[in-house]
């Protein structure tokens, strides 16, 4: 532990690959929240493959592998695509899904081919760039990590500015547009916004995986909160959290990459968010249902004895014993239900073994019958 | 107050090359609650989205108070539609009224104690107080539509376009809305609302306009929604079963199905 603590601070390939990954974390955790709530989750995922050919186009026109360069060509390759789909889906009666499928393939396609062209016509320079595909945390610089920062302040500011607009933007565009906000101008701002944080992390997570830096911490983080500023900073917080923990166990296993590792870890914390989560977790919804159908359980033994004991003069003074109300309606767990009851002072044993309602039990069971009482 | 607060001119609006709003004119004069009626398809959301600007209109001019809508937008306030936004949307009661603040408040600047009593005034209205910290998640259908006037009402409108405010609420908080509405009206406003209950038009409303892609008749409601012009916009075999007795204000229309959606493919 101490030893990866001075390698942070000592080491600088460590500390770099760490900065910068969690620095992507952070600002796509951020921004993923809002493409989530805006259902534009595969928006990222067309971004992120369109990008590709945008790297390699820049780097065929300009000859240099110097981050800012590549990272506007990504950019540009990126913005395009979503405008295509924004463009495709308005004017035509294609659906986004489609839209978004078309675009993904078709710039990931022709990056592919421009990639392999690039390979073959030139020798050393354009190693560099496969890496985009699958991301190569080790190669990150100073360079990179300066480029990387500086745009993903320049988001993160840019959201906080426009902080009311984009939530009213993501809730309720129409009441956005009839108030006089330029709903299409702000649409096209957060989703520039958006490929901006997604080509930060391209270098480090790949085109391939970048997607699910959007998505994930978004999904994990709107399992634990319903405020939104919350929920934006608590995405960031799992990115930035998944970023760094990626960055160090890579480092620690030997020909442990990167990019994928970080991408198992926030899918690690979803996972985890989705199950444990207090309120819309899985396990907590499960156990409400069990205590639920216990409840119901219970209230149709309840029940059960009252429709026996009601053919009595008075219903509270009939004692009914478990064989008979194992008769009825209610098949298993009678024993569990009358001791639950007993419980809530609902039912009471007698000394033989039977059971009678007490007379709050009397109430309740009306209470439920309601008008078949 | 001689000028109306909504003018349409020739306003006609087409999803690709279906018109779904054909050469509409109509006035609205001001302090009016008025319905807007017609079978499904007939353009009503249609009809308010391009007053406010939110589809295109092929045609047509919207003057609010005297002047384009662009410039009058400060005037106006709109309750959309429950079913158009997503109610798992992370965020709170009070959050969603201060929106109504958005648009006075201005690029940038967040809302601060000023927009926050706005809007729990408003909230204090619709009967909600108690539910300004809660989810939006956790409200019912009658609740959601309350919030949605609260947002409205903090708009602090002239002209106000609600569409469907009744869906889905009990009949407890619909008069309460209406009362609302009615109060608004008696204080100069002007309210226009997409209605689909014949029944209650006479109780609620003074001005109707019935649409069906065409404008068919516009004015007092004593005047204009009779069973001739009901019979032209639902599609001309309305048939009535109560008496024609103007003292009671009942009319119970049965349509022909095949009257409905003239406006839908």
């Amino acid at each position: 532990m101490i030893d990866l603590l001075t390698g942070l601070v000592t080491d600088y390939t460590l500390r770099t690959v760490a900065l910068g990954s969690a620095a992507l974390g952070l600002v796509s955790g951020a921004l993923g929240a809002f493409a989530v709530l805006r259902r534009q989750s595969l928006l990222g995922d067309a971004v992120s493959h369109a990008a590709l050919p945008g790297i390699v186009l820049a780097y065929m026109l300009t000859g240099a592998r110097t981050p800012l360069v590549l990272v506007l060509g990504a950019a540009l390759a990126g913005w395009a695509a979503s405008l295509v789909v924004m463009l495709v889906t308005r004017t035509t009666r294609i659906k986004i899904d489609t839209a978004l499928g078309l675009v993904l393939s078709t710039f990931f396609g022709l990056g592919l081919v421009l990639l392999s062209i690039v390979q073959r016509s030139s020798g050393a320079g354009q190693a560099g760039l496969d890496r985009f595909l699958f991301g190569q945390a080790a190669a990150l610089v100073g360079d990179d990590l300066v480029t990387m920062t500086v745009l993903g302040a320049l988001v993160l500011v840019a959201l906080m500015l426009l902080w009311k607009e984009f939530k009213l933007l993501s809730f309720d565009p129409a009441f956005a547009g009839a108030m006089g906000l330029p709903v299409r101008l702000l649409d096209i701002g957060l989703t520039t916004l958006l490929v901006i944080a997604i080509v930060i992390g391209l270098q480090t997570v790949g085109v391939v995986l970048m997607s699910a830096m959007i998505v994930a911490p978004a999904a994990a983080a709107r399992q634990w909160t319903d405020h939104l500023g919350r929920l934006v900073a608590l995405s960031g917080f799992f990115g930035a959290v998944s970023g760094l923990t990626g960055a160090i166990l890579s480092s620690l296993v030997p020909h442990l990459p990167t990019g994928p590792t970080i991408i198992l870890v926030v899918t690690a914390v979803t996972i985890l968010s989705l199950f444990l989560a207090p309120r819309r977790g899985l396990l907590a919804a499960r156990v409400r249902k069990f205590r639920q159908r216990r409840q119901l359980q219970a209230e149709r033994v309840l029940t059960d004895l009252y429709r026996l004991a009601a053919q009595h003069p008075e219903p509270a003074e009939a004692p009914h014993a478990v064989p008979v109300l194992r008769t009825m309606t209610s098949p298993s767990g009678v024993r569990r239900c009358l001791a639950r009851l007993s419980d809530m002072g609902l039912a009471v044993p007698d000394p033989d073994g039977r059971w009678r309602l007490t007379p709050a039990g009397v109430d309740r069971a009306r209470d439920i019958l309601g008008g078949d009482a | 107050m001689s000028e109306p607060a909504v003018r349409i001119t020739d306003l006609t609006v087409a999803y690709g090359d279906r018109p779904v709003l054909w050469d509409i004119d109509l006035d609205v004069p001001a302090g009016h609650l008025m319905a807007i009626m017609g079978p499904n398809g007939a353009g009503k959301t249609t009809l308010i989205k391009a007053v406010l600007g939110l589809v295109a209109p092929a045609a047509g001019r919207v003057e609010i108070h005297g002047d384009v809508y662009a410039k009058q937008r400060h005037l106006v306030g709109y309750v959309p539609q429950r079913g158009s936004v997503d109610w798992d949307f992370p965020t709170t009661v009070l959050d969603v009224v201060m929106m109504g603040r958005y648009g006075a408040l201005g690029w940038f600047k967040r809302p601060g104690r000023t927009e926050r009593d706005q809007a729990m005034t408003a909230l204090e209205k619709v009967g909600m107080t108690e539910f300004a910290g809660r989810q939006i998640s956790a409200l019912s259908g009658g609740q959601q539509q309350r919030v949605f006037l609260a947002r409205a009402l903090v708009q602090d409108a002239q002209v106000y376009f609600m569409d469907e405010p009744f869906q889905g609420v009990d009949v407890r908080t619909e008069k309460a809305i209406v009362e609302l509405l009615k109060d608004l009206r008696d204080r100069g406003r002007t309210v226009v609302v997409v209605h689909h209950d014949l029944q209650t038009v006479r109780d609620y409303f003074d001005w109707i306009t019935l649409l069906n892609v065409r404008r068919i008749a516009s004015g007092p409601v004593s005047e204009v929604f009779t069973p001739e012009n009901l019979g032209l916009t639902y599609g001309g075999r309305v048939e009535f079963l109560a008496e024609q007795d103007d003292s009671t204000d009942t009319v119970e229309p049965h349509f022909n199905p095949d009257g409905h959606g003239r406006g839908r493919p």
